[in-house]
Parts: structure tokens; sequence; C-alpha cells
């Protein structure tokens, strides 16, 4: 197993009378593309800007490339090429100036500058804007230059503040399969509060609320737990023990509630695979001749469990 | 240092995309035109030879553009990158704050020197058509143009100073006004107070009194570290509020 690229230890941030960040940890390894979750004002921002120098932690420490981001920081900014939140830019200087003046400063040798410009020009689809002035540019444009300033020194891990904010679905389609294409050669930590970019671009997510990480998964078992685990309620009259064995045993139910109102027993059965198990139940209650009165399934979206992950944070005391 | 004069070429390159920049120069020009023209004049008059180099570095005209052109070059430095959020992108890169600091200050300052560079005409025309005797000493000229430096140098510090301190380049501009006045204005205390010692200190850090000396061809080493000291203050304060933001 090799160091992992990103490795953050009890992280927290704060400032004056609030917690930006609050204790996460987290690791990444090299090649993999995560995105950060977070509605706004999680501290998605926060926590990028601590590993890329910006800020300091208030309390943990975090490593990028096995250098601690506060000690050897000239090391992670030699390591790191990071496009803040709101793309800034010099908006008088041309494209080809902007990248040149960008790869002289993070020290691209002068023989592979010309090449490399000419390379992210080509990656980010800025061939032929070279000679036009940034300001001018339109804000898809702009984010494109950015993210080949991010690029242009060949960086081992890429990070990404909200990359597609701002643009159309053509230039979000576009900068998401540059993301995707970058997989290969970098490590990449990119944050965003749209589900479905993670879903397309990312190996994993890391979900963070309030400063906390509530959830890290690849977006399949994401889904898997929070979308495909769908829950079934059903409602039976029978003997809770002999009912609860039974339903338990169904193939794909992953956990199973019990709350019993008199007679009637509520069972609510989380199911781990796709497969719809509602059939499976009334065979069962025909079987065994419980008394079936209700038989429903509870389907949760990507956004209701987003939302329920968050919210339920939020009522943490 | 290779970082430094990345950044230095950069700082000094945006003047020039800036039209403040221009502002300033033709405004500076046109002073020191004036004041160059008050200067024949006084020559034609058959003046008596004794420092003529104070119309151009001890006047009015002088203290009024220097006085203005520190502020306004200098208010952008940081409060512009602050305010478009590149100082994110400019302290990410692989540099040290020193060498940002450093950088943006030579670059200001070699601007200034810019500005100053046309006036070197005003010395070739005098040394050509010079009605006195002898043709003007260049101890005065050479020691003016040193004070217009140091001066310019110190001033241009409290003015990086001013910019590190808000995102608002007109606050900035501003705050590094009121400063540089009153290091200017504390010169006439020595007019204004009777304690003896309160003169003492306003005749050392007055500014006028030091131009004054410049202009005369006297270079009192007093004024040179004053200045020195003055600008390696304000940088040092301007590295610490940079670093600031690591402060935990």
């Amino acid at each position: 197993m090799s160091e992992p690229m990103i490795e953050v230890r009890h992280l927290t941030k704060r400032y004056a009378g609030c917690t930006a960040v609050a204790d996460v940890s987290f690791t990444v390894a090299p090649g993999e593309v995560v995105g950060f979750l977070g509605p706004n004002g999680a501290g998605k921002t926060t926590t990028l800007r601590m590993l890329a120098c910006y800020l300091p932690a208030s309390e943990g420490e975090a490593r990028v490339a096995g250098f601690d981001v506060f000690r050897h920081s000239l090391e992670v900014r030699r390591r790191i090429g990071y496009l803040p939140e709101s793309t800034p830019l010099y908006p008088e200087l041309r494209v080809d100036e902007y990248l040149n003046y960008r790869a002289q400063l993070k020290g691209v040798p002068g023989r592979r500058r010309r090449q490399r410009v000419s390379e992210v020009k080509e990656l980010c689809g800025l061939a032929d804007v070279g000679r036009r002035i940034i300001g001018q540019l339109s804000k898809g444009y702009r984010q494109r230059v950015g993210l080949a300033d991010a690029l242009v020194h060949d960086p081992e891990l890429v990070i990404l503040d909200e990359p597609t904010i701002g643009l159309d679905p053509n230039q979000i389609r576009h900068v998401r399969d540059l993301i995707k294409s970058l997989a290969s050669r970098h490590t990449v930590l990119l944050s965003t509060h749209i589900l479905a970019e993670v879903e397309l671009t990312c190996q994993r997510v890391l979900i963070i609320d309030r400063g906390r990480i509530v959830a890290s998964d690849t977006p399949d078992k994401l889904r898997a737990r929070l979308q495909g685990g769908r829950e079934v309620v059903v409602e039976i009259h029978a003997p809770p023990p002999e009912a609860a064995q039974r339903l338990a045993a169904l193939p794909g139910v992953a956990r199973m509630a019990a709350d019993a109102a008199g007679a009637w027993t509520q069972f609510r059965l989380e199911c781990s695979g796709s497969e719809d198990i509602r059939p499976l139940v009334f065979e069962a209650a025909v079987q065994h001749g419980w008394h079936l009165r209700e038989l429903r399934q509870e389907k949760q979206s990507l956004e209701d469990i987003f939302a329920a992950l968050t919210r339920g944070e939020q009522e943490m005391p | 240092m290779r970082a430094f004069f990345i950044l230095w070429k950069r700082e000094l390159t945006t003047y020039f995309y800036s039209p403040i920049a221009y502002v300033m120069m033709i405004f500076f020009l046109i002073i020191m035109g004036f004041s160059f023209w008050l200067l024949a004049n006084v020559l034609a008059q058959g003046a008596p030879g004794v420092s003529v180099m104070r119309e151009l570095f001890d006047s009015l005209f002088f203290w009024m553009t220097t006085l203005t052109l520190a502020p306004v070059l200098t208010m952008r430095l940081f409060a512009e990158e602050k305010r478009s959020g590149t100082i994110e992108t400019l302290m990410t890169a692989p540099v040290s704050d020193p060498a940002v600091v450093l950088a943006k200050y030579f670059g200001a300052l070699s601007f200034y020197g810019l500005i100053w560079a046309p006036t070197l005409v005003y010395v070739v025309i005098l040394r050509m058509f010079s009605p006195l005797a002898a043709p003007p000493d260049p101890g005065p000229i050479v020691c003016g143009y040193l004070g217009a430096l140091l001066i310019g140098a110190f001033y241009l510090a409290i003015g990086l100073f001013c910019s590190a301190l808000t995102r608002n380049q007109i606050v900035a501009a501003i705050v590094a006004f009121a400063l540089v006045c009153v290091a200017f204005f504390s010169g006439f205390l020595s007019f204004m107070v009777r304690e003896e010692a309160a003169r003492n200190v306003a005749q050392y850090v007055s500014s006028l009194a030091h131009m004054r000396d410049f202009a005369r061809g006297v270079v009192d080493t007093r004024p040179v570290v004053f200045h020195l000291t003055g600008t390696a203050l304000m940088l040092f304060a301007t590295v610490k509020v940079i670093e600031a933001r690591k402060w935990k």
C-alpha cells in the first residue's frame, strides 16, 4: 500500500465564534478522484483552503504527499494545483501571458514551459483563445483558464473548489469529462454541492455537513445504501417473534426494526439488494396465514438521503 | 529568489496595464516640468548659483507629487489581489511571503524610478545651456536624486503596508496618504513646539529638512539611515500582516 496522497487527521478550524471544520479525518490514495460533497457553508472551502496551505488549521494536521501543510508548506504547494472557488484571475492579462506567468511562478523550467502551456491549453479547450484578454472571456472560458492554471505544472494533486459552478450544461459536461480524464495521472479532490456531479466524476464521495464528515463511500455503494437501501414497511397481525424471524430471513433484507402496536406489528425492512422484496413478503404472509394490513416501499432519492444525512446532523447538539 | 524576479517583473509590467500609472506619470511630468521652468527662470534672472536644485527637489511641487504618488502607486498592490481573490492563487503558489512582499515593493520602487527617469533630461539641458559661469555642480544633482529615492522608498513602503491592511484600494490610498502626511508634517513640529527635546526629535524625522540638505548636496548619514530603517520596518510589518492569516 503506497503512502496516501492526502492524510487528514482531526482537522479543526475555528473562526471567532464558530467552528467551520470540526475534527475531520480522511485519507485519499494516489490516483483517486474524490468528491467533497456538502451543502453551502458546510466547511468544504475551508477544508480545501487548509489543504492548499492558504489557511492554517486550528487543530489537527494534514499531510499532502507526506508533507505537513503547515510546516512544509512550500513543498506541499509545489505538488498541488489549486483552483479556488471564484476562479480568481488577472483580467488584464492575455490567456497565454497568464498561463506562462503561472507556469514560471510554479517553477516549470523554461524549456518545458512552452510545451506545458500548449498542452494544458489543448486539454482545457483554450487552444484558440490564447491571445484573448482574460477579462473579456466568458465565465466558462475563465473557468477553463483557472483549470489550466491548476494543471500547468503537472501537479500530483489537483484541488478544485466548485469547478462547475456558474457554467452552462455543455460546459459542465466538458469540465466533468476533463476531470475524469485527469484521474490517470493526478489525484483529484473536488468539492461540489451537486450530487449528480460526484456520481459522474468521482470514485469516492465524502459528505461533509456542519464541518463534520457524515459519510464516506463510493457513489455506487452510497447509492445502494441510500437510494437502493429502500425501506419496505409491512404491517401484519401475527405472533411477533415468529414473523420477525421469518421476515428477517428473507433474501435481501439487511436490517429490520419492529414496532408492535397491540395485535398489529409494524416491521421496517431495510433492503440492500436492488430486488423488490414485496412479493416475497406477500407470499410469506399467505403461507403462514398472517393478516396483512400494509405493504409499501418507501423510496428515497439521493437528494432525500443527502438532506436526511445533513439535516440529521443539524439536530445534534 | 527566482520567484522574486518573476513576481517583480509581473508587478512592474502590471503598472503599464492600468491607466492610473499613465495618469500619474503625466501628472508628475507636468508638475516637474513646471518646476523646471521656474528653475530656468531663476537662472535666467542671473540668480547667484546657490543650490538651484532646491527648485527641483525642495519645492512645493516636489512634495505635492511625492506625497500623492506614493499612495496611488501602492494602493493596488495587495488590496486589489485581496478584492479579486487572486491573493489565494498567489499565496498557494510555491512562493514565500517575504518574496511576494519584496517583489511588490521593488516593483513599485522601480516604477517610481521610471517616473523620475525623464527628469534626467533637465540635467542635460542645464549642463548644456547653463548661463552660469560654471555648469551646475553634479553633487547637489546626484544628492537630490538620492534624496528623492530615499524618501520615495520610505513612502512607498508605507503605502504597501496600508495596501496589505485592506481589500479596498481607496481606503489603502487614504490611510497611506494620512501616514505619509504624518511623516512629512512631523517636521513642522519643530516650528510649533517649545520643548527643546521635542524640537530636536522633529528635526531628526523631518523629511523637509532632510530633503533640503540633499538638495544642497549634503549627504548626512542620519537621514539615510532613518529612511532605510523606516523602509525596512514598514516592509517587515507588511510581511507580518500577510502572514497574519496564518496565525492560529
